[in-house]
């Protein structure tokens, strides 16, 4: 239910330090929306295009993957040909894809772990200044990823009581009760938390 | 922070998740299917409050970030907040607070059910609506260069699906509300 987007591999984007391609992809996104040149657009695209290529994705799931995205950049594009000036609105459809094409790039070749690492980096200042702790974003993220299967065990179970008393399953009546029974839970796994000394308090 | 509210944050990071697997609705007389999970900022606003419910929306949107496939339809990764609607998905945690904001100041215990009621629509309509839209639409114009009245006159048509999504986290809040409050006691 929750796979990562990352694919193993051993491309070039996959050796480089995640800190290094977030760089790149937040300098890329500067660069393509200072310049209004078709060329440097296009370029762009097609590099990144290519990166995303090799990373080892097939083409089919590579397509899957950003093709919601593409579809509303498609979309806009349309509307905008109507309204602007034909170059226009091919700088700016080469822009999005482009940094589109690059961002997937950098999600399939860093593993959460990577990220996790980098994060706790970044939030080493506002660790300092006693805003949050870093250690509390990694126990929250791992609490999410252990209670989301419980949490859609539970919503299935619902389904099958609504379904067992012939009531029609819609979300305002299956919203309250799962909200209810998840949240109820909070005391006693914080109990768990505390009684383990996880945050050290 | 205690540890109680850290456990309700990522609760309901998890909720928001699991809405994104329900399939959507598509209604007749509204162009665009409606998704559940959009429904989480009003309902994260509304039941844990403002400061809460944006932290929970904001952990949300660090899995996403992360490259976790839990936007609705299986998306995520870095991808979603570079393309046109990045805008409307980084807005979540900003509508949520002041969706938060609005039901903390409005809605209180032993209050006459119909207030609940007015409070907690108040809130949805203004903080996951207006506020959310008021981020969306000029990042969407900004990106796509698309003019931003065509962007906003576009976007009436998710409007009527967004009154109705504004509806029901009203009364599923106000449900939550009455069997298991949380909603922070305004000072």
């Amino acid at each position: 239910m929750l796979t990562s987007l990352h694919i193993e591999g051993n491309s070039w984007l996959h050796r480089l330090p995640v800190r290094a391609k977030l760089f790149a992809l937040v300098a890329l996104s500067i660069l393509l929306f200072l310049s209004g040149s078709l060329l440097i657009q296009l370029t762009a695209f097609v590099i990144s295009g290519g990166l995303y290529l090799s990373v080892g994705l097939t083409f089919r799931e590579a397509l899957k993957r950003v093709g919601f995205v593409f579809f509303t950049i498609f979309f806009l594009a349309a509307v905008n040909l109507f309204l602007l000036p034909l170059n226009e609105v091919a700088v700016l459809t080469l822009r999005l894809m482009a940094l589109v094409l690059f961002a997937a790039a950098v999600t399939a070749t860093t593993t959460i772990g990577a990220f996790m690492d980098e994060i706790t980096v970044l939030l080493t200042p506002f660790e300092r200044l006693g805003w949050v702790r870093a250690a509390d974003v990694s126990l929250a993220l791992g609490l999410v990823l252990r209670f989301v299967p419980d949490i859609f065990a539970r919503y299935q179970a619902i389904q099958e009581a609504h379904r067992a008393r012939g009531l029609p399953v819609r979300p305002l009546t299956i919203i309250g009760p799962l909200i209810i029974l998840t949240l109820k839970d909070a005391d006693t796994i914080a109990a768990a938390i505390d009684a383990r000394g996880f945050r050290r308090q | 922070m205690n540890t109680r509210d850290l456990v309700l944050i990522s609760l309901f990071a998890a909720i928001v998740v699991v809405l994104g697997l329900i399939p959507p609705i598509t209604l007749g007389f509204i162009p665009v299917p409606i998704t559940a999970q959009s429904m989480g900022v009003m309902l994260a606003g509304c039941i844990l409050g403002a400061k809460r419910g944006a932290l929970a929306l904001l952990l949300f949107l660090l899995l996403v970030a992360i490259g976790l496939p839990v936007l609705s339809g299986g998306r995520g990764g870095l991808a979603v907040f570079a393309g046109p609607s990045g805008g409307f998905i980084l807005g979540w945690v900003v509508a949520t607070f002041v969706t938060g904001l609005i039901a903390q100041r409005f809605v209180r215990e032993g209050q006459a059910e119909l207030g609940q009621f007015v409070g907690f629509f108040l809130a949805s309509v203004v903080g996951g609506i207006v506020v959310l839209y008021a981020i969306g639409m000029p990042w969407v114009s900004a990106v796509t260069g698309t003019p931003f009245l065509t962007v906003a006159t576009g976007s009436l048509a998710f409007l009527p699906g967004d009154l109705l999504k504004a509806a029901i986290a009203t009364l599923a809040a106000r449900a939550v509300f009455a069997g298991y409050p949380l909603l922070p006691v305004r000072a």
